[in-house]
Order: structure tokens, then sequence, then C-alpha cells
């Protein structure tokens, strides 16, 4: 145990805290006055998901599994939208739900947003199924019969017989399944969905998720991955539509560089003071 | 004793050799019961929801009655609690006795889009500053281990956004510092993080033999 730090080094890390804390809000606000311009290429991961939704026909089913809340929107918020924008453009069919029953909202707001747009129309060109509770066993009671696990979307309306719906009765027939996760969820989808049903599984993240979803990308169980606001920018970028992501990128730029160089700094003081003769590190 | 730990015991062990065998049989039969059973999971579910919301009250209330440090929050969590049922139950009400017109002012929905998800993104939002002041503090070179994580964070965090892609351009390939973090995102990172998935999915399948076999009691509660 070292000896407790005195009333001056606290007042020094307290003061050295507050200055941190506002260069960082400089960095993030910085990109809302003046355009930095940084041109970025999307990433392969990302790139396999677009171009998975850019085979599938027009009216075909896909479903998309919007598992996170508000704490999570400023990165699955823009992903969420991007990826709808796409299916929408394409005349897909997009069913989604969510895992989350704080996710409803925030889902409700994505869909009907991108489908004023396009003038799409719930039940004819979309389905929201929004929340219910069972998690992995809701995910096997879909595998079974989706009416069986939601006889009614989020307006009410019976899905048995419903447009968006024709050919549908289990996930047996959705061909690629999207799920944006806050959570577990991603893992959920694949160990009861994926490997069960046989459908393309893609994932859409948080950044700090994302690592733990590169051996399933490796293994194939993932088709590709959205990370962070990096993934939804990448999309947006596909789809041609910058938007929120794309304007955070920049300010997320800065705010890296703004660590990186806090980093290196902070380790120069460190082997400076190393290296003199009479302190210790 | 043979209600409190036989019955339960043999009816754990009954449950879980039935979800076992039925993933492996094919026949129509199993499919209707795995239907049935993940059904009346689900239903349970939704039991538990009431539970977890009885518990959270009970705890709160627990914390406003003896005045404990801190038990305004608490207040704070009734009253959240209160707004949101109050603003729910009105607007079924409300649909149940006449016509809502589309676009009509819906409470529930002003709390979440104003209230919830504000707050809630906020929070969130506030953890880069949180994660600025604690990189600064503490990643230190201090041996080889630690300067290896530093240099590693340093190229993710500086691949992953596009200004390194501008720099790379600059010294003449645009790919250098994004290539750089995908390599360590896809080896040494997928490589350690497939390790720890098998270990904790032999613990997982180990733990589970236990609890079928009556190895391990304690979900039965009442200690040793």
């Amino acid at each position: 145990m070292g000896a407790p730090p005195t009333q001056a080094a606290l007042r020094r890390l307290a003061v050295t805290r507050r200055i941190i804390y506002l260069l960082v809000a400089v960095a993030v606000a910085v990109p809302s006055f003046c355009d930095l311009g940084c041109e970025f290429k999307p990433s392969p991961w990302v790139e396999k998901i677009f171009k998975k939704v850019e085979s599938l026909k027009p009216g075909s089913p896909i479903l998309l599994s919007f598992d996170f809340d508000p704490a999570a929107m400023e990165e699955l918020y823009p992903m969420g939208l991007a990826l709808l924008r796409h299916c929408f453009q394409n005349d897909l069919h997009p069913i989604l739900m969510t895992h989350w029953p704080g996710g409803v909202g925030i889902s409700k707001q994505i869909i009907e947003k991108a489908a004023k747009e396009r003038d799409k129309l719930p039940g004819r060109d979309y389905v929201f199924l929004a929340f219910k509770p069972g998690y992995s066993n809701l995910v096997l009671n879909m595998g079974e019969s989706l009416q069986g696990a939601f006889s009614r979307d989020f307006y009410n309306q019976p899905t048995a017989g419903m447009p968006a719906l024709e050919g549908v009765r289990s996930l047996k027939d959705i061909s690629l399944v999207v799920g944006l996760a806050a959570g577990a969820t991603t893992e959920m989808w694949i160990a009861y969905g994926r490997d069960r049903f046989g459908f393309d599984l893609g994932a859409g993240c948080t950044a700090v998720i994302t690592p733990d979803l590169y051996p399933f990308l490796n293994s194939g169980q993932l088709i590709g991955v959205l990370g962070g606001l990096r993934g939804a920018a990448d999309y947006e970028k596909l789809v041609k539509r910058a938007d929120r992501a794309t304007k955070g990128m920049q300010a997320q730029s800065l705010t890296h560089v703004l660590i990186i160089l806090l980093i290196l700094g902070a380790n120069a003081h460190y082997l400076w003071r190393r290296t003199r003769p009479n302190e210790k590190g | 004793m043979w209600y409190k730990l036989t019955i339960p015991l043999v009816m754990c062990f009954a449950m879980g050799l039935v979800a076992f065998v039925h993933e492996f049989v094919p026949h129509p039969w199993a499919a209707a019961f795995r239907e049935e059973m993940t059904t009346w999971f689900r239903i349970m579910g939704g039991f538990a929801m009431f539970i977890g919301l009885y518990a959270l009250l009970h705890l709160h209330v627990t914390r406003i009655r003896r005045q404990q440090a801190g038990w305004a929050y608490s207040a704070f969590v009734f009253l959240g609690a209160v707004l949101t049922i109050g603003a729910g139950v009105f607007e079924e009400i409300r649909a149940a006795v006449r016509d809502v017109p589309e676009g009509a002012f819906s409470p529930f929905d002003w709390l979440y889009d104003y209230v919830q998800v504000p707050c809630q993104a906020t929070i969130f939002s506030i953890l880069a500053f949180f994660m600025a002041s604690a990189a600064f503090r503490t990643f230190r070179a201090r041996n080889v281990g630690a300067a290896l994580l530093l240099v590693s964070a340093v190229v993710v965090m500086f691949g992953r956004v596009p200004i390194s892609e501008e720099v790379g351009r600059m010294l003449g390939a645009w790919d250098t510092f994004p290539r750089a973090a995908d390599w360590l995102m896809e080896y040494p990172n997928m490589a350690v993080k497939r390790a720890i998935f098998l270990g904790i999915s032999l613990g997982a399948i180990s733990q589970s033999l236990r609890v079928l076999f009556g190895i391990e009691r304690s979900y039965l509660g009442g200690g040793s």
C-alpha cells in the first residue's frame, strides 16, 4: 500500500480533470461550427451487410431487432435509420421488433421517420411488432410461428393475413435478420435463431461490444457487423445519405486524437519523472 | 425435508433432462412440446416483470422509511413510476372510451421522448468525459505488458476514426492505420475473446451438470 494522496495532489487531480473535461467539450463542439471534411471508406464487414440487403428482391422480408434503449441511441439510432432507409429504398418489407421494453419508443421513432420519408404504411410495407417478454424463448416461438408469437402488431392490428407478412410463417421464411444490440442479444440471436433456423445474421452494436463479436465473424455465424458510430457512418455512406453518424465522426475523430495526445503526454511526463535521479515513478 | 429438498431436486433433474432430450428429437411431438414450454416461459417472464417492479419499489420504500443517505432520490423513483404508470393507464382508458385521433397528445410518449430519452442519452454521453479522464490517469507504460496494451489502444482508437485515413493519405497509404486496427481486432483480440468464450462455455456446462445432478443446491436457498 502506498501513502495516501496529499491534499495538494487531490487538488491538482481535480483541476486536471476539469481541464480534460473542458478539452473534450471543445473537441466535441468544434465540428458543430466547422466541417473538418475527413473522407473515409466503409469497412468490409459493413459492406457485407449492405451487399446482403442489396441482394434481396423487392418484397422480401427482413427482420430487424432493435435491442437497445435511449442510452445507446447516439450509436444505434443512426444505424437503425440507415438500415431502414436502405430497406425502404429497395422496397423490402422490414419486420421490426425489440427485446428491450425501453426500446419500443425509440424503435417507433426510427421506423415512423423512415416510413414517412417514403410514404410507407404499417401492415402493407412494414410490420412493427414492438416488444414481448421472453428473450430466447420468444425467438424459439418465432421459429415455430411468427403469428403465434406476435398475434398483433404495435398498432393492435392482427398479424395474420397482413400483406407485409405474406409468405412469412416463421423465422425459417426470413433470409436475413439484423440485430442492433446494446447488450448480449446478438449472441442470443446466434444460438437460438441463426443456428436453429438457418437465416443469415448481421449485427450492429455499440463500439464497446464490437470486439466480442469477432469470433462469430470468423466462424461465419455473423455475415457482418456495424460497430459503433463508425459502423453507422459507414452504412450512411453506402446508402449515400450522410446524416448524424457521418457528422458525429468528426467529433469522434477529434476526441480520439485528443485522448491519444493526453495518453502520450501523460506517459512522456511519467517517463521523464522516472528518469529523474531522485524520484520514483 | 423431502418436499423442500427431494421434490425440487427431482423436478429440476426431470425438467433439465426433458429440455435437453427434446432438442435432439425431430418428432413433431417434441416441436409441439417446445412451443408449449417456450410459451409458458414467456408468460412467466411477464409475471417476472411485476416481481421486478415490486422488488424495486420495496427497496426504495425501505430506503425512504429508514431515511438512508440519498433517500430523496428514492422518492424520485416513485414519482417517475407513478407518473409513467398513470400516463399509460390514462391513455388506455381514453382509447377505450372514445376514438383518439391520430397525432393526439400522448402524455406517455411525451414522458418517454422528453424525459427518458434525454436523461438516458445524456448519462451515456457523459462517459466520453470520464473515459478521457480515466485514460489520461491510468494508461501508463509501467512494464512491457502495459506498454503493449497502451500501443494497441492508441492504434485501435486512431485507426477507427476517419482522420487516420487523412493522415495515411499524407504518408502515402490511406489504409495504414485502419488495417493495423483491423489486424489487432481480427487476430489478437479474436483469439483472446474466443479463449474467454470457450472458458465461459465450459464453466456454464459444468455448472449446469452440477445443478442437474443435485450437486449444486444453492438455488434452493437456506444455506448449506
